[in-house]
């Protein structure tokens, strides 16, 4: 494949940090405006199959951007699951609270994400999804986030019509309330990993870690930004682990066989 | 002492998440929640800037903490759940409806 369209070791690492990618895809023109058109008609919820119903939403899972970094995140032969939502946020609808998608068996890999379309811009009004950047390594069972509404460091995706928003499968999410007149639409696609790596998938420069640990200094460069990058700023307990669990994975993406902690 | 239409003494909570279970810590989560009928707390895209930067700052300004963090559980010194520490606060004043 065309590897202009992999991750850099830093999109990489934000990943791994962040627990989430933004991609805005440059779709032909009018494709965005025809998959809303018809998403606005469709009167009913056609469930997994979104896609046959809206066969122009391929057009976005495949694009070379999004192929890109599924392969970069996932390894060359990555599956598109079967599963697949259409998220209409109805007008006048109010928020929808933090959850981790299924039950609690959170890991130290990446062999799942969520792909998140957007066919028409979203305003803050709109309803956005709201993620929480670095939760995505919490066994955080839904029912106890509850009692949370805004945390610092929330992200709404207040984006542009064709933003392919990709996201660790566990990463905390909810959405905010709709005040428009307008339905949100979000079509929700999932990726799986099929084999372990053994070498990298992504742009990968071998000495992008040779640099020296910041620990007082600038932490922009990929070893710095994986062990130093607390998005939300949690304590330092859990952001230790947050690390461990971060050199763990990229441990694995390398195809390192004993990936150790660091 | 006379009470205006509508109103009556009611019990404001604050759930605020804080970064350690000290009350000097950074809160890292805010959810006020107002005895008002139908109120319902909610995620915004646009987050306000919180009164509150500690649950100190909150103490001083006159809530009361009714729940502390609970720090009973075994510790696993690898695996990550909730975001933070929760206390929750709560004042109690007088509140009008509507």
């Amino acid at each position: 494949m065309d590897k202009s369209h992999l991750l850099t070791d830093m999109e990489m690492v934000g990943f791994l940090v962040n627990g989430y990618h933004l991609l805005e895809l440059d779709l032909p023109e009018g494709l965005n405006e025809r998959i809303a058109g018809r998403l606005d008609e469709l009167d009913h919820n056609p469930g997994d199959a979104i896609a046959e119903e809206v066969p122009e939403l391929w057009q976005a899972v495949e694009h070379p951007a999004v192929k890109g970094a599924l392969v970069s995140l996932l390894g060359e032969d990555y599956e598109v699951q079967g599963h697949r939502h259409w998220h209409c946020k109805q007008p006048h609808t109010g928020h929808m609270s933090w959850h981790q998608d299924s039950t609690n068996s959170r890991d130290t890999r990446i062999d799942r994400l969520l792909g998140l379309f957007y066919p028409t811009d979203i305003t803050p009004e709109m309803g956005p999804t709201i993620i929480v950047p670095g939760t995505q390594f919490r066994n955080a069972p839904t029912d106890r986030m509850a009692t949370y509404t805004n945390i610092h460091g929330q992200v709404p995706m207040v984006v542009k019509a064709g933003t392919f928003a990709l996201t660790h499968y566990d990463l905390w999410h909810g959405t905010a309330a709709n005040r428009t007149s307008l339905k949100r639409h979000m079509i929700k696609f999932l990726f799986r990993r099929v084999r372990d790596n053994r070498a990298p998938t992504w742009n990968h420069d071998p000495e992008a870690m040779d640099v020296p640990t910041a620990w007082g200094g600038k932490r922009d460069d990929p070893k710095n930004v994986l062990s130093f990058g607390n998005p939300i700023g949690v304590g330092q307990s859990d952001h230790y682990k947050e690390r461990q669990i971060r050199w763990k994975c990229w441990n694995n993406l390398l195809g390192v066989a004993d990936a150790t902690d660091r | 002492m006379s009470s205006a239409p509508n109103s009556s003494v009611r019990q404001r909570l604050l759930y605020l998440h804080a970064r350690t279970p000290s009350v000097f810590s950074e809160i890292l989560g805010y959810t006020p929640v107002e005895p008002i009928k139908d109120y319902r707390a909610e995620i915004t895209a646009d987050v306000p800037d919180w009164p509150y930067h500690t649950v100190h700052d909150a103490l001083v300004d006159g809530w009361q903490i009714v729940q502390f963090p609970h720090l009973q559980a075994p510790i696993d010194d690898r695996d990550l759940d909730v975001v933070g520490y929760e206390f929750i606060l709560q004042k109690l004043e007088e509140v009008q409806d509507g």
